[in-house]
Parts: C-alpha cells; structure tokens; sequence
C-alpha cells in the first residue's frame, strides 16, 4: 500500500526527512508514526499525502506517485493537524463541499455526508457552526471530512492534540474501528501513551531518520545494548542467589521484597525462570517487564542516536 | 436456504462531480450570499442602475415630449453626451465596486490560509491551478456580475424606447463587454494576489485597499514630479476607468492604449504570479 524507497524531503537547506526507506502492506490496521517535535512525521505525512514532491528518492501509495496524482488522492484522506475551521460556517456545508472536492456528487454525497457524520457521532450537530462547536465536535468533523469518499488509507497527523481524555478514548475507539473494517490508518504523534494505547506498530522517527519500524517487542529485541529490565517479586535473597547462576544476566539490582534483573535475551531466561517457579525452585510472587513499553524503546533509540 | 457469499458495500461513486475550480467557486459564491455584506451592495447597486436606467428615460422625454424642449440645450450641458455617455455607464461609483471587491475578495485566499483549508483541499484531487482558478475567477466574476446589468439595461431600455436613435448606441455592449471583462479580471486579479499575501481576511481587506490606494497616490506623486502622465497606467483604479473610454472612443487625458495595456498586463502578471507562488502546495504545509 506504501512504500518508500530511499525519499527524502528538503525545504531549501533543510533537511526535513532523511533517505527513508519502508513499506505498509494493503489491508487495515493502524500503524503509529512516533517522534518528538521536529522529528520529520509532518514531512513523511506530506509525501505521503501528495501535497509535496519527495526531494529524493520514490514514494509510492497504491502504486503510484501521490504528489499532485487524483488516482492515488481519491483513495485517501488527510485530517490535518489543528483544529481551526472557517468560525461561521456550517459544518454540513463544509463537508458537502469538501465531498464535491473528493468527486462525489448528488444523491451519493448526501449519503456520504450522512453516512460520515454517523460515523464520528455528529449526526444531529452537523448543523452548528464551527464557532458553536467544541474542540472535540471539530476534530470529528475533520475526521468526517476524510471519511467521504471512504479512503482505503487514513492519514491523521496529531489527532488527540488538545481532546480531553473522553474525547481521546471515543477518537481511539473509532480509529480501531475503522481500522478493523479494513482501513489502514496512519498516526502521528510525539505522545507515546497515546501510540502504545492504539496500536503496537510503530514507525518511530527521530531527527529527520526512520530509527525503527516494527513492533515494540520486536524493535525492543533489536536493542542488544540495552538489556531488558525484570523485576522479580518475592523473596529477594533466593531469586538473587537463582539469578546470578543465569548466563543472561547482565546486572542486579535489589529492592524491597524484590530484585530487578537486567538480562540479555529474555527469550532464553524467560522459560527457565517459568520452570522453576512451577517446580518451586525459586520462591516467585510476580513478573513485570519494566521497559518493554514504548517509552522504553523510544528513550533507549533516540539516546542512541543522538 | 442458500448461502450467499459475504459482500462488501459498493464503494462510494467518485469522479461524477463538477471541475474542483468550479465546486470552489460556488461555495465562495454562497458563503457570500448569505453574508449581510452582500445585500448592503446589492441594494447600493440596484439603486445605482435605476438612476441609470431613469436617466435614459429622462433622455427619451426630453427628445421626445414638448413639455421639456425648452430644457434639451440646459441638460445637454449637465449631463454626459455621445461616447462620454457610454463609458460612462460603466462606471458606477467606482470606488464603491473597488470597495466590494477589497471586502469580498481580500478575504477569498487569506481565510483558507487562516484556518488552514489548503492542506485539505490539495489532499483531495484539487490542483493547484484549480484553486488559483477558483479564486481568481470568482473574484473576477464578481465585479462583472455586477457590470453587466449596467451594461445591458440602459441599452435594453434604450433600444426598446427611442430604437437605434436612443442615446446609448446600438453597438455598445459589443465594446463594454470586453471593457467590462478586462476591468474586471484585473480587479480580481489584484484581490486575489493581495489576499494571498495576508494571513487574516480583515489583513487581506487591508492589502487590497492599501495596494488600490497607495498606486495610485504613488503614480500621482510620481506624475505630480516629472510630468510624466502615463505613469498613471499602475493606478488600477484609473486603469479599470479608462478601459470602457478607450473602448468607446474617448480620448483619455491621461493615457492612451499603449499604457493602459502595459499597465494592465503588469498588474494582471504581478498578481496571478504572486497568488500563484503563495498558493504553492508548499506553502499549504500541514
């Protein structure tokens, strides 16, 4: 569905987004888009969208080149980031207008419009204006927009900045939703909680650079220099004592009732531990990884790439 | 009972509507008919063509009823006569068309860049030059709307009264309309451009007004100090006067056809290209 081949995007001398190089395959799913400000997912976001030419390189949705192609943008849509719509006007004509834009037309636009605005929930506010409507009212609408023409891809760059957490949870539910009935959804964001609650896939850019695609557990098993962390709780002295036998273990650390092991390859430790606290070798309470979670990766990668 | 096989819904119909420029232009067209503004100049104008009109019916009186002989030589003298009179017909307060034109058009490019529209609209099958299309043509369509009436019905009135004989000449739509088409299209021109220089629609209504009325204070300074009346051809507001003259065969004191169409190509290329560079997808950033 996506792919770039070494692209790349320059404004002047700038560097926007470094040679990249990926692929998205067809079908539905959300893949998160990670990185601080600045990182490069606005620039990816707009190769991807058409609205700029790759300064180098290939980018490549549906088969085609997206920048300036209707092939290619009648297939997907865009919800910007920002929440800023023209104050007076109406939403239902805005949409109206945004669904003749996308080249639908009489009877089927009036059921798309309807259709879209069921979808995100504002069937009976279409009516207001933008003025009239909350910050979360809005963002829907924006969402509405992209759904008209029913896009195969959805592009959504910063989509929970500034909803209350109610706001954010309906948006997150309708994004799964969306995705489970075959929409493959993309999103930006420099919130990691935000990424890790909706998708495990990630494309996490840093500076300009694609660090790691994937997801978390596979880009965390990628991270050799960074052992995995396990806190292991009961009694501290005996696991010690089983720990330090381990091959994988690479420090120890203790805490109160518990002690935190940093091993390398937790696949191979992991059924060993399990098998000994079943046969009771070791006097295990509870298990918690505690950095195979996203913003563990996302420090560890762009530590190492500063 | 048979078993059907799952079926996905039919994808939406796409590609049956109308050009983008034209579904563009349309939705400025209406947001404008539903503003109090609209209405304002819709009756200011109206009263305007009814004067216009009620003085081609003063005219035909005068020629036509007794009564009033003895008034023919003293209202030659007050009111406009021959080509003058035709020209003239096309200028109703032209400061106030100005007006509409820096109210309505300064906002058409700046409230997209405003709130941020063009990233959606260029994410959508919607060209560049489709939205420069929309914008420039809308804003140009505009003041030729409003012309054409003022065109048309004294003429009308006029052929239907006093026939080929009748004081606006049987042959004038065919030189006001293209007057009409220039003037206009460079009045849009220099609204579209300015509104693409500014970020809010009241800056926009600024830009427009500053840019009419600092030309022209710019080509008097520059006229008042050599001498040099041709100058004159980068004050749009003269030039979108002097085009219905130069059609019906007035002598313009000021400029003569060679500066009015350098004056007007300048200020047609300047301001398509300005709009067209700020109107760029690049600068539609998201």
């Amino acid at each position: 569905m996506i792919s770039l081949d070494r692209a790349s995007l320059r404004y002047g001398p700038i560097l926007g987004l470094s040679p990249t190089t990926f692929e998205l395959p067809e079908g539905g799913g959300i893949t998160g888009l990670l990185g601080p400000n600045g990182a490069g997912k606005s620039s990816l976001l707009q190769l991807l969208s058409g609205l700029l030419p790759p300064s180098g390189g290939e980018v490549r949705v549906f088969g085609g080149a997206p920048f300036r192609n209707p092939a290619v943008l009648s297939r997907l849509g865009l919800v910007p980031e920002g929440d800023r719509l023209p104050a007076g006007l109406r939403a239902d004509r805005w949409l109206r207008m945004m669904g003749e834009l996308s080249g639908l037309s009489g009877p089927g636009l009036k059921a798309a419009v309807a259709r879209a605005l069921a979808t995100v929930g504002m069937a009976d506010r279409a009516h207001l204006t933008f003025a009239r409507m909350s910050k979360g009212m809005r963002q829907r609408i924006r969402l509405a927009q992209a759904l008209l023409h029913e896009p195969q891809l959805l592009i959504l760059d910063e989509p929970f900045n500034g909803l209350d957490p109610e706001a954010r949870l309906t948006l997150m539910a309708l994004l799964r939703d969306l995705a489970a009935r075959g929409t493959r959804i993309l999103v930006s964001s420099h919130i990691l909680g935000e990424i890790a609650q909706l998708t495990d896939r990630i494309l996490l850019l840093f500076r300009g650079r694609l660090l790691a695609e994937g997801s978390v557990t596979e880009i965390r098993q990628l991270l050799d220099r960074h052992p995995v962390e396990l806190r292991l709780t009961g009694e501290a002295q005996a696991l010690a004592r089983w720990a330090v036998e381990q091959p994988e273990l690479a420090a120890l650390r203790m805490e109160d009732g518990a002690v935190v092991l940093s091993v390398r390859s937790p696949r191979d430790i992991l059924p060993r531990l399990q098998k000994a606290a079943a046969e009771g070798g070791i006097p295990l309470r509870a298990l918690d990884p505690l950095d195979l979670n996203l913003d563990a990766v996302f420090q560890y990668l762009t530590k190492d790439h500063a | 009972m048979p078993i059907y096989a799952p079926t996905l819904p039919p994808a939406p119909d796409l590609g049956h509507g109308q050009p983008p420029a034209l579904v563009l232009a349309r939705f400025d067209l209406a947001r404008l008919w539903r503003q109090k503004i609209g209405r304002f100049f819709g009756f200011a104008f109206l009263f305007l063509l009814l004067w216009k009109v009620a003085r081609i019916y003063v005219d035909h009186l005068l020629q036509t009823n007794q009564t009033f002989r003895p008034m023919q030589d003293f209202a030659k003298t007050i009111l406009t006569q021959g080509a003058d009179f035709q020209a003239d017909l096309l200028n109703p307060a032209s400061y106030l068309l100005w007006f509409l034109v820096a109210l309505v058009g300064g906002g058409l490019v700046a409230r997209d860049t405003l709130y941020r529209v063009r990233p959606l609209m260029y994410a959508h099958p919607v060209a560049p030059r489709d939205y420069l299309l929309a914008k420039l043509g809308f804003a140009s369509a505009l003041p030729f709307a409003i012309l054409l009436p003022f065109a048309l019905l004294p003429w009308l009135m006029s052929l239907i009264l006093a026939g080929a004989s009748g004081p606006v000449w049987v042959t004038a739509p065919l030189r006001l309309l293209p007057a009409m088409a220039i003037s206009s299209a460079l009045m849009g021109t220099l609204a579209a451009g300015a509104s693409s220089m500014a970020a809010t629609p009241r800056a926009g209504i600024g830009w427009v007004l500053g840019l009419v009325l600092g030309s022209a204070t710019l080509a008097s300074m520059i006229q008042g100090l050599t001498g040099f009346s041709a100058v004159q051809a980068i004050n749009p507001v003269l030039l979108a006067e002097t085009w219905p003259q130069l059609f019906v065969g007035v002598d313009h004191p000021l400029m003569g056809w060679g500066p009015a169409l350098l004056g007007t190509v300048f200020h047609l290329g300047l301001w398509t290209f300005v709009a067209a560079k700020r109107t760029m997808p690049s600068e539609a950033v998201i």
